[in-house]
């Protein structure tokens, strides 16, 4: 049988390497801009910008028009596109050589929450991009349970792992979570990765243990130990491992535990600075000039804590940034989208602490009591933010309040 | 307020945002994600109001997913 290359329940989509080979084959032209729904699709237009070695960004599907109008992208921009060559793949070892020939030219733009208010772009190589990424006789029967967002660093690097190993690729970032148990047995999957509030959501639908799974990768939030064993319950054969990742840099460290051990050989891109923050040096990163760096260190705003020698832990953030469920929201962003409906006269954004989400974000707000109601604004407030932000980046929690709390500089106070 | 009536509050609120229509009691037996189809941040925003109303994470114990199992937790600590 065909070996399958992806496994997309939601949308009704099952593809072979060989289907996989056709349709990279029958490509014509390709959009400099990937903002596509369909995983498989983004799947195909990535492997083929890289076949043709063409410098392409990545959009989130979910962004808005007014989110894509903010990073300067124009409607235009959106429909351009590059006529691609003719090729010929017929197996897999064809794939990679093709692939191995054009990285050099190749770049992907992929976009991170910025501190100023917009989403920053970040230029990632194959290089960067494939940097953790382990092939060998050991990883070829790896089935691979993909459970993020196909166009954020983390899925894309979990897809250069399946990729270039000829893994299968089951998709459970929106699957029914229901159907979740089953589809990790029918197709064996062996390794799951995928951020702590993700398992769980689809830990309760998992009533029987699944033995299929070795390896549980998880990251991009505060470890917590609770679920650790819990996944130990569920996955009784799998390592579980934790991350530390960003979309500056890919994956940086990874520990069987809450410390991190920086290794031997990248000792010298690390370094932690007088109050804590993690540094870590401008080679390890993909090339921006957004990218704060000073004199050759990138500020990550994580703090750690050295446990002993090369130990470390992480113990907070330094920025205002707020993970929520793994997405980082600014919520000077917030703030602003909600200023500009009218009646609000001033907004604070911040965090409320979660044992689910880590974060989610509550919204306090002043208004205009007397020419607005609390619950037309409220209505409004929604409204205007499901049109310009992602889903996560919305409060979850309005308060009404009469005055915002400043500092003596004026400054709202981030508690 | 009755900690059903917290409850039943948080929960009112979260559908009328999604569009849907509120519950008129309390049914112990619903399921927060099968039956209200709940997401992750749906579930937080609850933890989050009940936890405003009585002091009381409800998942603090680990993650449950029933009314039934919600109020026990109230209880417990109630």
């Amino acid at each position: 049988m065909d070996k399958l290359f992806l496994v997309d329940r939601k949308r009704e989509v099952v593809k072979t390497y060989k289907d996989f080979f056709r349709d990279l084959e029958k490509t014509e032209k390709l959009e400099n801009i990937i903002y596509e729904s369909s995983p498989y699709l983004i799947f195909l237009k990535l492997v083929r910008s890289i076949i043709d070695g063409l410098k392409i960004e990545m959009l989130d599907y979910d962004f808005s028009n007014e989110e894509i109008k903010r990073l300067g992208i124009s409607e235009e921009m959106l429909s351009n596109s590059t006529k691609v060559s003719d090729i010929k793949i017929e197996n897999f070892n064809e794939l990679i050589y093709l692939i191995n020939k054009s990285t050099k030219n190749w770049k992907i733009a992929l976009y991170t929450s910025g501190t100023t208010g917009r989403p920053k772009k970040v230029y990632h190589t194959f290089e960067s991009l494939t940097r953790n990424v382990k092939t060998g006789e050991k990883f070829k029967d790896n089935v691979w349970a993909f459970s993020y967002n196909p166009t954020h660093i983390a899925g894309i690097q979990v897809f250069f792992q399946a990729l270039l190993n000829m893994n299968t690729i089951v998709y459970i970032f929106d699957v029914n979570r229901k159907e979740i148990p089953e589809l990790l047995s029918n197709y064996k999957v062996t390794n799951i990765s995928a951020t702590p509030t993700f398992y769980r959501t689809i830990l309760p639908e998992i009533k029987e243990k699944i033995d299929s799974v070795k390896r549980v990768t998880f990251g991009g939030e505060k470890f917590d130990p609770t679920l650790e064993n819990d996944l130990k319950n569920v996955f009784p054969n799998a390592k579980i491992v934790n991350i530390y990742a960003s979309t500056e840099a890919g994956t940086l460290l990874t520990s069987s535990g809450e410390y991190f051990e920086i290794p031997e050989d990248k000792r010298e891109y690390f370094k932690i600075s007088e109050d804590g923050e993690l540094l870590i040096h401008k080679l390890l990163l993909g090339e921006s000039t957004e990218i704060n760096i000073e004199n050759g260190w990138y500020h990550t705003g994580d703090i750690v804590e050295i446990i002993e020698g090369n130990k470390i832990r992480f113990v907070g953030r330094k920025t205002e940034m707020i993970n929520v469920g793994g997405y980082k929201v600014n919520p000077n962003e917030v703030e602003e989208e909600i200023k500009k409906v009218n009646g609000v006269l001033d907004a604070y954004v911040y965090a409320k602490s979660n044992r689910l989400t880590g974060n989610i974000i509550v919204a306090d707000v002043v208004i205009d009591k007397e020419q607005y109601s609390e619950k037309e604004i409220e209505k409004e407030i929604y409204e205007k933010l499901k049109n310009n932000l992602q889903s996560w980046k919305i409060p979850r929690i309005l308060n009404f309040v009469d005055n915002l709390s400043l500092t003596r500089t004026g400054k709202k106070v981030r508690k | 307020m009755s900690k059903e009536k917290v409850v039943l509050e948080a929960i009112n609120k979260i559908l009328e945002k999604k569009g849907k229509n509120p519950l008129s009691e309390l049914d112990t037996n619903i399921s927060l994600r099968n039956d209200l189809e709940f997401d992750s941040l749906d579930l937080a925003e609850l933890t989050v109001r009940i936890e405003n109303e009585t002091g009381i994470d409800i998942f603090e114990k680990g993650i449950i997913d029933k009314i039934s199992e919600v109020l026990e937790r109230l209880g417990e600590n109630g």
